[in-house]
């Protein structure tokens, strides 16, 4: 078997589900209601000056009927099953490719194996529900005094050494895509079952400026909500208002981000916006990874004076960044936002780029020519 | 000042915004016959194919243009006045210019056939128009983004730029028998863009075996596997003779190994300079290009010329077109640098090298390659494990002068130093690693230990 290069050439965008046309649009509303009912199923929700939706909580019976413990362990099954079909669907895509055959087997295994499996058998040996692939800033409230108080010893201890030191730690070395593209279930989810429509990316600079505005804006709020949270935690014995403030903090995050933006914007809009909505704007772990993969050993090395402009790079980022421009420019790069998920590399056809762990080096970084100006 | 560029291709938009970045003042208008927006030709493949989008090929945004304060003229040129420095467009009127940068390209090669100009379903894969057309004739409409078409060819004046009629509109049929003729890149380009739509071209090549100016028998026998592995008839040491027609479509193709059905013709047998709307007003080589020095400068004063439509003087040092996309960037920088007065500013060619994708796989070259170097001699190796590739080292009295790899990738900039450093084949081959490009956990190439000894 053939470990490199495409597997022949793509159809993507005549394909009636994958360019943005009626039937995108169409799945894309499916998954904006899955989300609706998944998140708001059970509730009334009241929109400030607006109607009230009250929504049908249809998983819940069926996590009964599945001798499940609650609705989540569905959607976690559902999610499961999702992962699979899309990345049978990505390896027959790009599974040439022996970094996306690790990669994804990695993402599933995770999800299967950390995400489902378990956090429903940790129940069987009297352990709280845990999930071993999620931490703090994702998993917001992982680090809350209370939640720490509720867990074993070793859990509390794996919550804040993962948030501190092991997530930047391998973030330096590895670049953040040992999180984002190798464990963290989202990403998985975008990577596979989000990835045939990877190429909507925007990939224009002013949805660059956006980016940055937003994730970041959502990092510093994730971190004043969970100070507020902690500190109200730790005086409710004191005080109640900082208690009462923390909780209204922590549920407007919950809402705003952990339900609308990641589940509602970021899995609903896949078949318009592409699959990392969520990852590129608004994930505070990216943000945060983001942060530490720019002074860390992560780049695109970029081979001087080969590249011919296709755009196959740019085209195939999922997460918007314009390769190309760099490539022609013979610029190596490491860019924040970049979750490494060597599409990059495997779609050039000249054999441009490639991902690395290594320190930079000086001839990496001639400039010249069309970036010589300010664009 | 007012500098004009024709053509905005990539060495245009090189030498325009190079010249900006000098110059923040001078008056820019760039020039083009076939497109609104500076695109990547060697992604026209991917637009047909439908791995592309139109927009997904114009590597700058579109606003760069009022950004940089380039004026835009959509229009053909037919004629150059140097003496008054005027250019004429197609509608009559004329463009004064201070300098001027001919970056015009290349228009594809036209066959001897005698019916090869009155049927339809015959054409190229060079221009933004033939793209159009193809895509027609192969999925019967776009797929998304297509750019707006506007009348510039009223004028009836042959062009390449002007939009072929698809044999499909007439027949209300798309392509079922696709038949390419021309065993170059273009030509194994415009084979995946029929595998991709579904179709089961045939591939006619003049030659013993595909691309012999790049690979040897082995090599190239390697390639035509994996064309007929894909479903492609591959027909090696193929001449046709003429095409054959029905109601003004094509039908066939009269071949000396026998007749092909064929309802779709793609002609891939090279390109020559765009320069005949030049007339005598720069000095042009027989084959058309504009004959340049080192500086890029043309015989006219003020007339520089850069890109495909140039005859340079090559590593062999003969003088002609040099007709790929790097060069094309790299003479535009130099351009760009005379136009802005950099008068010492010089075009020179190093070592060869270049890169394609044969349909799965990847091709790098460096150095003497097929050149025939007196006394020399290839090191060869077949891989054939994990990854298959095949790995030839040229050499000449001890020491190397040229690589060709198929299957692998390579940084062809470690292989051209070795080839300046004049190192020897054995050196070459303990240090070979130390080039390797592939993508992350691929096994890297192990060379036997009596291939290496043999050395």
């Amino acid at each position: 078997m053939k470990l490199q290069a495409q597997q022949g050439l793509m159809t993507t965008y005549r394909s009636p589900w994958r360019n943005r046309g009626p039937v995108g649009i169409a799945i894309s509303v499916a998954l904006i209601t899955f989300y609706c009912v998944l998140y708001f199923g059970g509730t009334t929700l009241t929109i400030p000056y607006g109607p009230s939706i009250s929504w049908p909580d249809p998983l819940t019976p069926i996590a009964q009927a599945l001798g499940l413990r609650h609705k989540w362990f569905v959607y976690g099954l559902l999610y499961s099953f999702g992962m699979i079909a899309g990345g049978t669907w990505y390896l027959r895509q790009h599974g040439n490719s022996r970094y996306h055959q690790l990669r994804i087997a990695t993402n599933i295994a995770v999800q299967v194996v950390l995400a489902f499996c378990l956090p429903y058998a940790l129940a069987f040996v009297g352990q709280p529900e845990y999930y071993f692939s999620y931490f703090w800033p994702l998993s917001y409230s992982n680090l809350f005094p209370e939640t720490l108080q509720g867990l074993p010893p070793y859990l509390a201890a794996y919550s804040l050494v993962g948030a501190f030191v092991i997530a930047p730690a391998a973030s330096v070395l590895f670049g953040k895509r040992w999180y984002c593209s190798w464990v963290c279930g989202c990403g998985a989810l975008a990577n596979t079952f989000g990835d045939p429509w990877r190429h909507l990316t925007f990939k224009d600079s002013r949805s660059w400026r956006f980016e940055k505005v937003a994730i970041h804006t959502i990092l510093v709020t994730c971190l004043v909500m969970t100070i507020a949270v902690t500190v109200g935690q730790l005086l409710h014995f004191k005080a109640e208002w900082p208690y009462q403030l923390g909780g209204f903090l922590k549920g407007w995050y919950g809402f705003v981000v952990g339900a609308v933006l990641s589940g509602v914007v970021g899995t609903g809009l896949y078949p318009v916006l592409g699959p990392r909505v969520w990852c590129r704007n608004f994930c505070p772990m990216a943000a945060l990874l983001g942060l530490t993969q720019k002074i860390g050993r992560f780049r695109i090395r970029v081979k001087p004076d080969m590249c011919i402009s296709c755009g196959n790079c740019t085209t195939y980022c999922e997460m918007g960044i314009d390769v190309r421009s760099y490539a022609q420019s013979n610029t190596s790069f490491t860019r924040s936002s970049c979750v490494g998920c060597g599409m990059c590399a495997h779609v050039c056809p000249r054999g441009v780029l490639r991902l690395e762990n290594a320190a930079p080096v000086a001839s990496d970084k001639r400039r010249q020519g069309i970036d010589a100006v300010d664009f | 000042m007012h500098v004009v560029i024709v053509g905005n291709g990539v060495a245009g938009t090189e030498a325009a915004t190079l010249l900006r970045s000098r110059d923040r003042d001078c008056r820019i208008t760039v020039v083009s016959e076939e497109s609104d927006h500076f695109f990547s030709r060697t992604a026209l493949m991917y637009v047909v194919s439908g791995q592309m989008s139109y927009r997904d090929i114009e590597p700058l945004e579109r606003d760069v243009c009022a950004r940089l304060g380039f004026e835009r003229v959509r229009a053909r040129v037919t004629g150059l006045d140097p003496e008054r420095k005027l250019l004429t467009l197609a509608s009559g009127e004329p463009l004064a210019y201070d300098r001027l940068l001919i970056a015009c390209g290349s228009e594809p090669r036209r066959p001897p056939w005698p019916s090869y100009a009155s049927l339809r379903g015959v054409g190229h894969l060079v221009t933004m128009q033939d793209l159009e057309w193809l895509e027609e004739e192969v999925h019967g409409r776009t797929a998304v983004d297509a750019p707006p078409r506007p009348r510039v060819h009223e004028t009836d004046l042959p062009s390449p730029y002007k939009r072929r009629k698809a044999a499909a509109a007439s027949s209300g049929k798309r392509s079922t028998r696709p038949v390419i003729v021309g065993g170059g890149l273009i030509g194994i380009e415009s084979v995946e863009v029929m595998l991709a739509a579904g179709l089961r071209p045939t591939f006619v090549v003049r030659e013993e075996w595909f691309w012999p100016i790049a690979l040897d028998a082995a090599e190239g026998t390697w390639i035509a596997e994996e064309l007929r592995h894909h479903g492609v008839d591959v027909k090696l040491g193929a001449n046709v003779r003429d095409l054959v027609g029905k109601d003004g479509l094509v039908s066939g193709v009269d071949t000396d190994q026998g007749p092909i059905e064929a309802d779709l013709v793609v002609v891939a047998i090279g390109v020559v300079p765009n320069t005949g709307w030049l007339g005598d007003a720069v000095r042009r080589d027989a084959a058309g290009g504009i004959l340049v020095d080192e500086h890029l400068r043309t015989s006219a004063p003020d007339v520089w010329a850069a890109g495909d439509c140039a005859s340079v003087r090559w590593f062999d040092g003969r003088v002609r077109p040099e007709q790929l996309w790097y060069t094309s960037r790299d003479q535009g920088r130099v351009a760009g640098r005379q136009l802005a007065g950099e008068t010492d500013a010089a075009y020179v060619r190093g070592t060869w090298y270049n890169s394609a994708k044969l349909m799965d796989i990847e091709y790098t070259t460096a150095g003497l390659v097929n050149m025939k170097v007196p006394g020399e001699q290839s090191w060869y190796y077949e891989e054939k494990g994990t990854v298959r590739s095949t790995t030839r080292i040229v050499h000449t009295e001890g020491r190397v002068v040229g690589f060709n790899f198929l299957g692998r990738r390579w940084d062809h900039s470690v292989c051209t130093r070795w080839i300046q450093e004049r190192r020897s084949l054995p050196w070459v081959l303990d240090h070979l690693d130390e080039a390797a490009f592939d993508t992350e956990f691929v096994p890297p190439l192990r060379i036997p230990a009596d291939l290496r000894r043999q050395a």
